[in-house]
C-alpha cells in the first residue's frame, strides 16, 4: 500500500513536472539566441488557451483548433519580440526585462476584459476516466500530456539539428558575433526563437488547461515553476529541464504528502535558492568561459 | 432658444428631488463580474425580479401614496477596498432607504461599519460568514441596524456534520481552503462534531490555496487514513479540482461542504464527477409548489435562461426584496431608521418563495446575534449536485417544504 501511495504522488507530480518543463524549454529556446527571456511566458500560455477554448467556442473541432492555437502562440511569440526585444537588444539595453514584463500584464488584463474573470472548464474529446497501472491511476489525459510534450520537444530539437535553418539557430547560439560574420541573420534567428517559443507556450496552454481551467491567473503559478526548472536545470539544456521538471514535481507531490500540504510549494523554492548559491549555470548547465 | 433650454434645465433641477422623494431607493451590491459573479448577478436579478413584480402593483403604500422602488446597483468586484468605497458612498445619500445585497464575507467586514455609523438599514444576503454578523455581538453595539438573510456557516457546518453522523461514517478528512472563509468553516465543523457528540472522528485535516489544481496529496492523505467522507470548506475551482481527483482515483467516498459546493463554477468543472455532492441549500430550483413554479419561470423569462447560476443567491435576493417591502409598509415611512425598527418587528408574514416568512428577525441583543439573522435549521435543506443541476439531496426535505407550503 504505500509503494502504491509512493508510486501514485511521483506519476502525479512528474507528469506535473513535464509542464513546467516544457514552459522552461521556451525560456531556453529564447534565451539561447538572445541572452534574454518573455518574463510574460505566463500570459502567452494563458492567452493561447483562451483562444483555443474561443476557436472551440465557434464550433471548430478539436483536431483544427490544435494547430489553429499553435499557430496564435507564435504569432504572440512574434509580437513580443518585435515590440519588446528588437529594438533593446539592437542598442544592448536591458528594456526587454520591463517591456516583456508590461506586454505580458496588457496580455493578463485583456484577457479579463475579453474572456471574463472566472475560471473556465476546456472541453476535450481525450477521456479523463482512471486507467490502473499496477495500482497506480493516470487518466489518459495526463497520458496526452506527456505525449504532447516529449514529441513537441523532440521535433523541435530535430529541427535544430537536422535543418539549415536550426543549424543557424544553434550558431546564432553558440556565438552570435562569429555567426553574423558567416552571413546568418542573427535578427532572424532570433525572432525565430521567440516564435518557436510562442508555440511552445501554446503547447503547454492546450495540454494543461483540460486538466486544470483556463482563467486569467492559470499560468501565474506554473510560470514561477518554470522558471525554478529553467534555472535549476540551467538556460541551455533541453535534456536537463525534462530531468529537472520530473524531479521537481515529484518532489513536490511527495514533500505535501509526507510534510502537509502547506510545504508544497517549499522544494521548488530551496532547490532554486540552492542552484543559484551553488551552481548559478544551472546542474545541467555548461560553465562559461569568458576570455578577458 | 438658450433661453427656454437654461430654463428647461433649471425646471429639471428643481423638478428631480420632488420626483425622487416618490420613490423607495434601495441599493444592491454585490460582486456581478469575477469568480463570485453567479452568487451576485443571480441575487442582484431575483431581487430585481421582485422589485419589478412589487412595482408592477404599483408599489408599496406610504400614507395616501403608493410608492415605487428604485434600484442603485453597486458592482463591488468581490474587492474588500472596493467593497469600503461603495458602503462609504452610499452612506453618504440622505435619501437612500436601506441596502441588500454582499457575497463575500471580506467585502462585508470592510463596508458595513459605514452603513452602521449612519444607521443604514442593510440586509446582507447572500455572504454567510459568521464574522459578518459576530463582529457585531463581539464589539457589544447597543443598536445595530444590519440584518442576515442566509444560512450562516453556522447553520451550515451543524448540517454537514449532521449529514455525515446520519450516513453512518465514523471517519472523516476535513479539507479547508486557506482563506478566513475556509479556516473558519472548518473551526465550525470541529466545534459541530464535539457538539454533535464526537461521533466522528478527523483521520486527516488538509489545507489547500485557492488556484491550486492539484489535490492528489490532499486526498491520498485522506484514503491512506481510511476517511469514509471528505467534508470539506472552500469555493467553486478548488472543490471542482477536489472532485476530478477522487473520480481519478477512484475515491467514492461522498463530497460534502458548505452551500458554495452548489456554484455553478463547481458544477462546470467537475461535470460527472461532481455528481452526489451534498450541500446545504435555501432553495432548490425545483418546481414543488406554485409558488416556486412563477419564480422559476418568472426568472427563466425575464433573463432567458433555462438555469438559475446560483438559485439560493437568487430565491434569497428576491425573498430579501419583500421582507424590506413589508417593513416600509408597516414604518409608513422611507426613513431607513424606521424601517430597521419595523425589519426588528414584522407584524405580518411576508409570503417569499424559500416559506412564509412570520417574524424573521427581532430587537438587536448584542448577547445573541441570531435576533439579526433570519434563517433558522429548519429552512434550509440538504442539496444535492445531479447532473449539472443541485436538486433535493433527502426526499424527507421536499415533502417537508410541500406540507409546509400547504398548510
Amino acid at each position: 500500500m504505500d509503494f502504491i501511495i509512493i508510486a501514485q504522488m511521483v506519476v502525479s507530480g512528474a507528469l506535473m513536472g513535464l509542464v513546467y518543463a516544457l514552459i522552461a524549454y521556451g525560456f531556453q529556446l529564447t534565451f539561447s539566441t538572445s541572452k534574454s527571456i518573455n518574463f510574460g511566458q505566463g500570459e502567452l500560455v494563458m492567452l493561447s488557451a483562451f483562444f483555443s477554448l474561443t476557436l472551440l467556442d465557434w464550433g471548430a473541432p478539436f483536431w483544427l483548433m490544435v494547430p489553429g492555437g499553435l499557430l496564435f502562440g507564435v504569432v504572440l511569440g512574434l509580437a513580443v519580440e518585435r515590440a519588446g526585444l528588437r529594438l533593446a537588444l539592437e542598442q544592448k539595453s536591458e528594456g526587454w526585462i520591463l517591456l516583456t514584463i508590461i506586454i505580458g500584464l496588457l496580455g493578463f488584463s485583456a484577457a479579463e476584459n475579453i474572456w471574463g474573470r472566472d475560471d473556465r472548464p476546456f472541453p476535450t474529446p481525450i477521456s479523463s476516466d482512471a486507467m490502473q497501472f499496477f495500482g497506480v491511476s493516470i487518466t489518459p489525459l495526463e497520458i496526452s500530456v506527456a505525449i504532447g510534450v516529449f514529441s513537441l520537444m523532440g521535433l523541435i530539437e530535430l529541427f535544430k539539428r537536422k535543418t539549415l535553418l536550426g543549424k543557424a539557430f544553434e550558431a546564432v547560439s553558440a556565438d552570435r558575433d562569429a555567426a553574423e560574420l558567416m552571413g546568418i541573420s542573427a535578427t532572424r534567428t532570433v525572432m525565430l526563437s521567440y516564435g518557436l517559443s510562442g508555440l511552445v507556450a501554446a503547447m503547454a496552454g492546450i495540454l494543461v488547461s483540460p486538466i486544470t481551467t483556463v482563467g486569467p491567473t492559470m499560468a501565474s503559478a506554473l510560470i514561477l515553476k518554470a522558471f525554478s526548472v529553467a534555472v535549476v536545470a540551467g538556460l541551455d539544456s533541453g535534456f536537463g529541464v525534462v530531468v529537472v521538471g520530473i524531479f521537481l514535481g515529484a518532489l513536490e507531490s511527495l514533500t505535501s504528502f509526507y510534510l502537509g500540504s502547506g510545504w508544497r510549494e517549499a522544494p521548488g523554492l530551496i532547490l532554486l535558492i540552492l542552484a543559484l548559491a551553488v551552481r548559478p549555470n544551472g546542474v545541467f548547465g555548461k560553465a562559461t568561459i569568458r576570455k578577458v | 432658444m438658450k433661453k427656454t433650454l437654461i430654463t428647461m434645465l433649471l425646471l429639471g433641477m428643481l423638478a428631480a428631488p420632488v420626483f425622487a422623494a416618490e420613490t423607495i431607493k434601495i441599493a444592491i451590491t454585490g460582486p456581478f463580474t469575477g469568480g463570485s459573479a453567479p452568487m451576485g448577478a443571480s441575487m442582484r436579478d431575483g431581487a430585481k425580479l421582485a422589485i419589478a413584480e412589487i412595482n408592477a402593483g404599483g408599489g408599496v403604500s406610504v400614507g395616501d401614496k403608493k410608492m415605487q422602488f428604485e434600484v442603485i446597483e453597486r458592482d463591488d468586484e468581490a474587492k474588500n477596498d472596493r467593497g469600503a468605497l461603495i458602503a462609504q458612498e452610499l452612506a453618504s445619500m440622505s435619501d437612500l432607504s436601506g441596502v441588500i445585497g454582499s457575497v463575500n464575507t471580506g467585502v462585508v467586514l470592510a463596508g458595513d461599519k459605514h452603513f452602521q455609523e449612519k444607521g443604514i438599514t442593510k440586509i446582507i444576503t447572500p455572504a454567510a460568514g459568521s464574522a459578518s454578523m459576530t463582529q457585531w455581538s463581539k464589539a457589544g453595539v447597543p443598536d445595530l441596524s444590519i440584518f442576515r438573510f442566509a444560512a450562516h456557516d453556522g447553520i451550515q457546518s451543524e448540517m454537514v456534520v449532521e449529514e455525515a453522523i446520519n450516513r453512518k461514517f465514523t471517519k472523516v478528512a476535513i479539507m479547508y481552503d486557506a482563506t478566513n472563509y475556509g479556516v473558519s468553516g472548518r473551526d465550525d465543523m470541529l466545534d459541530q462534531i464535539k457538539k454533535q457528540g464526537n461521533k466522528l472522528e478527523v483521520v486527516a485535516s488538509e489545507k489547500f490555496n485557492i488556484g491550486d489544481k492539484d489535490m492528489t496529496a490532499q486526498l491520498l492523505r485522506a484514503k491512506s487514513a481510511g476517511a469514509q467522507a471528505i467534508l470539506i470548506w472552500g469555493i467553486g475551482p478548488e472543490l471542482a479540482a477536489f472532485a476530478n481527483g477522487m473520480a481519478k482515483m477512484e475515491m467514492k467516498m461522498p463530497l460534502i461542504g458548505g452551500w458554495t459546493l452548489s456554484m455553478s463554477n463547481f458544477i462546470d468543472n467537475a461535470t460527472k464527477n461532481g455528481n452526489g455532492t451534498l450541500m446545504p441549500q435555501t432553495f432548490i430550483e425545483e418546481p414543488i409548489t406554485p409558488k416556486v413554479k412563477s419564480f422559476i419561470d418568472g426568472y427563466h423569462k425575464a433573463y432567458n435562461v433555462t438555469r438559475i447560476a446560483s438559485p439560493v443567491s437568487a430565491a434569497q435576493g428576491y425573498d430579501a426584496v419583500f421582507i424590506f417591502a413589508a417593513a416600509v409598509k408597516q414604518a409608513q415611512s422611507l426613513d431607513t431608521r424606521k424601517i430597521k425598527e419595523a425589519l426588528e418587528d414584522l407584524r405580518d408574514p411576508v409570503e417569499g418563495v424559500i416559506t412564509t416568512w412570520k417574524h424573521p428577525f427581532s430587537k438587536w441583543d448584542p448577547a445573541n446575534e441570531q435576533t439579526h439573522e433570519a434563517f433558522r435549521r429548519e429552512q434550509v435543506v440538504m442539496g444535492m449536485v445531479q447532473d449539472g443541476r443541485v436538486v433535493f439531496g433527502n426526499d424527507s426535505d421536499r415533502q417537508r417544504l410541500i406540507k409546509n407550503a400547504s398548510k
